[in-house]
């Protein structure tokens, strides 16, 4: 009887103790904040959506190496002497047309390590994190700044120089052989 | 004439509340006691393992972050620790200064997760309020040194992905302060409260023979009242440099080794936790590059190695086999979660549904590090 009591007067008792904590925080500044409304401010390392600068980029293909998920699709098209690419912003040259540089947003897990290998730091993780969308292919980001034309132009182009290189390469292996014919 | 009684299954979860994930338990009751528990898991496994296999070393990481997410700081490191034990480098100190922050910080947010929660399971929503408010400060100081606030790539092999933000050492000797008295609030609150120790203690008792039979580590073996504590038996990193206690269940309330014990010795750890990374600040070289040990490409050579390193949860163990190659040939992984799940049908044996709960909560499982 003696120890029920007891139990009972320590249940009350521990419960108040508690109360009283809870009643002190009733007069402490609120930590929560209204979401929508008011927005948390985003760190300056902040890991959110990618960027590529495609203008930078080189398409060496280290981000997608170096990828985990294999979220980033890059095609690229050798340039020719005549049409060059033109150079970065560090002076760079660049030897490639990038022809496709996809990231399939809903497939990353923003590691962050394909910013690291980047050698002209054009692909980079930017503070934005609110970018819902109703169709699941909204979210693969194109970047390359050709369109599909283009794109088949240079791909030609570079057929048509590749296919010029190998027709001067035979006439010119062919030509000794010629010499040899006639002497 | 004695009453007939027949026993009923009864399914609890997968997507019940309390069981922290996607975990189903298939109890066998008899009127309202439960006489089996048979855990059923699988519903989160994403072939870690496999995975691992057809990734290079360093892509390795991202991955174990997703094991057991509320401690991904502590699967980082372990599994840098077995890669550099397998490569032999040999980390700056300020790296490991850092590492031991970082890590004993990821304790902290981890057990107040897993205190909190547990106050959640027998009712108590308070405290769950206050620690979350206190776990969102560490967040914000790991988001500010690496950019993500629960899944890090921080702990590379051989370094860091950043160093501190300057920043970091001044808000985490605030955060310290002020994490003190959170501890006392709760302890208040909820350890030494009547009703919660009602629900509590003489509950869900694991004695020391069974808790090291099953192979139970960290909080849930100490709480059963051993001293057994990688961190300062086993030392990794530079943890013989601190000062601190390993804590273990006393029995205070009620039979040595019941859930209240296993509670109590997280709410403790979090104060030796406060110690160590006040010492590591103190001590932390003020100068270093974080990076300088990274390589460029990581080949280790043949053979195998295991690590273990203390997780808040206990003993999480790496066990790699290096072909040569780029890429691991066998990542194995000993998840404590998932050995102390094993326990969950001898301590559940004899006590009402409503207790299950409480137990499952003292024993602090993630189910993403159980599936993997």
């Amino acid at each position: 009887m003696r120890q029920y009591l007891r139990n009972t007067w320590d249940g009350i008792y521990t419960a108040f103790v508690g109360m009283k904590i809870t009643f002190k925080h009733l007069f402490t500044r609120a930590v929560t904040i209204q979401y929508p409304e008011v927005k948390v401010p985003m760190v300056d390392r902040a890991r959110n959506r990618l960027y590529v600068n495609i203008e930078d980029c080189i398409g060496c293909e280290q981000c997608s190496k170096a990828c985990p998920v294999s979220c980033i699709t890059i095609d690229t098209v050798k340039s020719t002497p005549t049409d060059p690419v033109g150079t970065t912003s560090n002076g760079k040259k660049k030897a490639l047309w990038v022809t496709q540089f996809d990231i399939d947003i809903a497939k990353c897990c923003f590691c962050q390590l394909c910013v690291f290998p980047c050698p002209t730091e054009c692909i980079k993780m930017t503070s934005v994190y609110e970018y819902s969308e109703f169709e699941r292919e909204s979210l693969i980001y194109k970047f390359a700044s050709l369109s599909e034309a283009e794109s088949a132009e240079k791909k030609a182009n570079y057929e048509k120089f590749e296919a010029e290189k190998a027709a001067a390469k035979a006439a010119a292996a062919a030509k000794p052989a010629d010499q040899n014919k006639t002497e | 004439m004695a009453l007939k009684t027949e026993r009923m299954v009864l399914n609890m979860g997968p997507q019940h509340p309390s069981t922290h994930g996607v975990l189903r338990l298939e109890l066998e009751i008899e009127g309202e006691l439960v006489t089996k528990v048979t855990p059923h898991i699988g519903y989160l496994h994403r072939c870690f393992e496999k995975h691992c296999e057809a990734m290079m070393y360093n892509q390795v990481v991202p991955y174990t972050d997703r094991m057991d997410y509320l401690a991904s700081m502590y699967n980082n490191w372990g599994y840098a620790l077995a890669v550099e034990k397998l490569c032999g480098i040999q980390v700056p100190e300020r790296v490991e200064y850092i590492r031991v922050i970082m890590g004993e910080l990821q304790r902290i947010a981890s057990h107040a997760v897993a205190v909190g929660t547990f106050g959640l399971d027998i009712g108590a929503w308070t405290p769950f309020l206050y620690l979350f408010r206190d776990r969102e400060r560490i967040l914000t100081l790991f988001e500010m040194t690496c950019g993500a606030r629960l899944l890090y790539n921080y702990i590379w092999v051989g370094g860091l992905s950043h160093d501190i933000h300057p920043d970091f050492v001044r808000m985490t000797r605030e955060f310290l302060e002020s994490f003190k008295p959170t501890v006392t609030e709760v302890n208040n609150l909820l350890s030494y409260n009547k009703i919660f120790i009602e629900r509590t203690a003489n509950i869900g008792v694991l004695p020391l023979d069974t808790a090291i039979n099953y192979g139970c580590t960290g909080p849930t073996l100490r709480g059963s009242g051993l001293a057994y504590d990688l961190r300062r038996d086993d030392t990794y990193s530079i943890y013989n440099k601190f000062d601190f206690n390993v804590i273990t269940g006393q029995g205070l309330q009620g039979t040595l080794g019941d859930t209240w014990d296993r509670y109590y010795v997280r709410v403790q750890e979090m104060l030796e936790s406060v110690k160590i990374i006040e010492q590591a600040l103190d001590q932390l070289p003020a100068e270093g590059d974080v990076q300088s040990a990274i390589p460029k490409r990581i080949k280790p050579p043949k053979g195998h190695v295991y690590t273990r390193v203390e997780n808040p949860r206990g003993e999480l163990g790496y066990f790699i086999i290096s072909d040569g190659n780029t890429n691991p040939f066998r990542v194995k992984v000993r998840p404590p979660s998932f050995v102390h799940l094993e326990i969950m049908d001898d301590l559940t044996r004899g006590h009402l549904i409503s207790d299950i709960m409480a137990i499952l909560g003292s024993i602090d499982i993630v189910l993403g590090e159980v599936d993997r």
